[in-house]
């Protein structure tokens, strides 16, 4: 005889975890969905109390205006009245470079992670040599040293080589906070890799060099996707270092603009939330798409580190 | 001198780190110690050509200066929050995360959002909801009838490290909930077995088993964090820059003032030095103290 099971308990259950579920979704998202509905606003509607959580006349003048502004389609208007509704500040044009600079130091972190990092994880997890250790605690006690600690150096030696508001100065000091990581998110990937894959290859008369690229390299792209989206993020919103060493539009990187438009009075509100939402638009996308990659490649570099 | 013969593996890996030792190299090893040469120097930027020797003289002045240790204790009180914070609404997430429910991928790629959003974005995104005169938190309250005037919130001293923290741990809980339930998932099914068997109802099961498995997670999750919240800077410069007052003026605002406001590198790269050596502690202590429990 079949005993129904009572369905209480798992009725409760189940409302239990979709209201925990629900929470944690509105912690999430209620602050990037408000970021988003003021950078929708008009200028009168952003003022209004309360505030109109939707707006009621959603509108695009303040991308359409970074965009006609950056790309040079039209000129910025010139000290408008910061309280009309078309205001565009003088800052709108800045952005789209800004977001050029961040784009190319970003991609160009990503690149020097991949050609340093690699070779070093596989002979860090592959090759028995001496020094092997020494080479791990290195690489552990670069991520507790606070970037704000490199800073002072970084600026005065930036500043003697000539290379202030320079987007080489960027890259280079972007190696110190991400390559450590990357290296150990990649030697902790092959480590898992079985050794006989390299024993096999060596026997067939391959070098180190030659296993890595050819056995190796293929099987670990999961772990290159994780590093180099890693070095993407950390070096698109990086910050401090770039408040350092970036003083015009030449090198001066998205946060930059950002931040200044921020701390700016004269800016709208609204405008000040689409330039958010420009700076998180990139990076956002990258991480929900890439969700997998993300989390293996933080798992991995955590349970080492 | 007699060097030893490389084998023909150490040769190899010689070669495949040569650039992860060049990048070690010139930007950590040698900016850490040209950090504590400068430390040890006059060096104003005001005053290019006068550079005197001053032996420890900037350590001994941070160190006799009550504005320092009052940037100490904020700093402390901000960490303290923040990973308390972060350490709790974490294993809630991740208890939930651990479980099977329509949905569940969904929200954990939600869940990267914040992690992902720069810190700069996540200032400027919460000074407008803290904002006093149009920003979300009065708006809400005030619609809730929680409140029944705009209160000032980043402008007033007793609330402003509360606030700041609470923009920190929005960004960071992602990051510490995965990390959470990657313990969550490696807790051997017989365990939980075994309370089952007991008949012990499932909060006995939290606290006997999951609890004590997360141990290892936690020390992560707090060293990790506590090293995040003590060298943290972005936030405080976008939402209040030290003020009102100094209420949020951390060590970190500081070593940013002393070196780039007052120009004094030498006082700023003491600073930095006593931040790096604390953390260094901090960790080994922490490791320590929650090992001894394990």
């Amino acid at each position: 005889m079949i005993i129904p099971r009572p369905i209480g308990p798992r009725l409760w259950r189940g409302v239990g975890l979709a209201a925990a579920a629900c929470l944690l979704l509105v912690y999430v998202l209620a602050p990037v969905a408000w970021l988003l509905s003021s950078s929708l606003q008009t200028e009168r509607e952003i003022v209004s109390i309360p505030p109109h959580w939707i707006p009621d006349h959603p509108t695009l003048q303040n991308f359409r205006a970074i965009f006609a502004t950056g790309l040079g389609l039209a000129p910025a208007p010139p000290g408008a009245d910061p309280s009309g509704a078309g205001f565009v500040p003088s800052v709108a044009g800045n952005l789209l470079p800004a977001m050029g600079n961040s784009f190319i130091v970003a991609v160009a972190v990503v690149i020097l992670n991949l050609l340093i990092g690699v070779p070093a994880a596989y002979a860090i997890a592959k090759i028995r040599f001496r020094g092997r250790s020494v080479a791990l605690y290195a690489i552990l006690a670069t991520r507790v040293i606070p970037d704000i600690a490199l800073v002072v150096p970084f600026f005065l030696v930036v500043r003697k080589l000539g290379l202030l508001d320079s987007l080489v100065s960027l890259i280079v000091t972007y190696l110190a906070i991400t390559v450590p990581f990357s290296v150990f998110v990649l030697a902790s990937f092959f480590e898992q890799m079985p050794d006989d894959l390299d024993r096999a290859a060596r026997v067939d008369g391959c070098s180190r060099l030659q296993v890595l690229l050819r056995v190796y390299l293929p099987l670990a792209r999961p772990a290159l996707v994780a590093v180099g989206l890693f070095a993407f993020l950390a070096s698109w919103n990086e910050f401090l270092l770039a408040l350092m060493f970036t003083q015009t539009s030449a090198s001066q990187t998205l946060p930059i603009i950002v931040a200044g438009i921020t701390s700016d009075f004269t800016v709208s509100f609204s405008f000040l939330n689409a330039a958010g939402v420009l700076a998180v638009v990139p990076p956002v996308l990258l991480a929900v798409i890439f969700e997998r990659y993300i989390v293996s490649g933080l798992t991995a570099g955590a349970v080492k580190g | 001198m007699a060097l030893r013969v490389l084998t023909h593996d150490e040769r190899a890996a010689s070669g495949l780190l040569a650039g992860l030792v060049a990048v070690l190299m010139a930007v950590t090893a040698f900016p850490i110690l040209y950090s504590l040469w400068i430390s040890l120097f006059a060096v104003n930027l005001r005053r290019p050509n006068r550079m005197p020797f001053v032996g420890l003289d900037n350590y001994a002045n941070v160190l006799a200066s009550p504005q320092f240790w009052e940037s100490v204790g904020r700093t402390a009180i901000f960490s303290a929050m923040s990973v308390g914070a972060v350490l709790l609404v974490a294993t809630l997430v991740a208890v939930l995360l651990d479980q099977d429910f329509p949905g569940r991928r969904v929200l954990s790629a939600c869940l990267l959002i914040p992690w992902a959003i720069p810190s700069v974005a996540n200032g400027l995104m919460w000074k407008w909801i803290y904002d006093s005169n149009y920003g979300a938190l009065n708006g809400l309250l005030l619609q809730l009838g929680f409140i029944s005037s705009a209160m000032i919130w980043l402008g007033d001293a007793d609330r402003t490290l509360g606030l700041i923290a609470n923009a920190f741990i929005w960004k960071e809980v992602p990051l510490a909930a995965i990390l959470l339930l990657v313990t969550l998932k490696s807790i051997p099914a017989d365990l939980y077995g075994a309370a089952a068997v007991d008949g012990a109802p499932a909060w006995h099961r939290f606290v006997h088993v999951t609890f004590p498995a997360l141990r290892p997670g936690f020390l992560l999750v707090a060293l990790y964090e506590a090293m995040m919240a003590v060298r943290h800077f972005d936030l405080f410069f976008l939402l209040t820059e030290g003020g009102p007052g100094g209420a949020s003026d951390v060590v970190a605002w500081r070593i940013y003032v002393e070196t780039f406001r007052n120009l004094s590198f030498g006082t700023g790269a003491a600073m930095s030095y006593i931040l790096a050596i604390a953390t260094l502690l901090m960790s080994y202590a922490l490791i320590r103290s929650m090992a001894r429990q394990l």
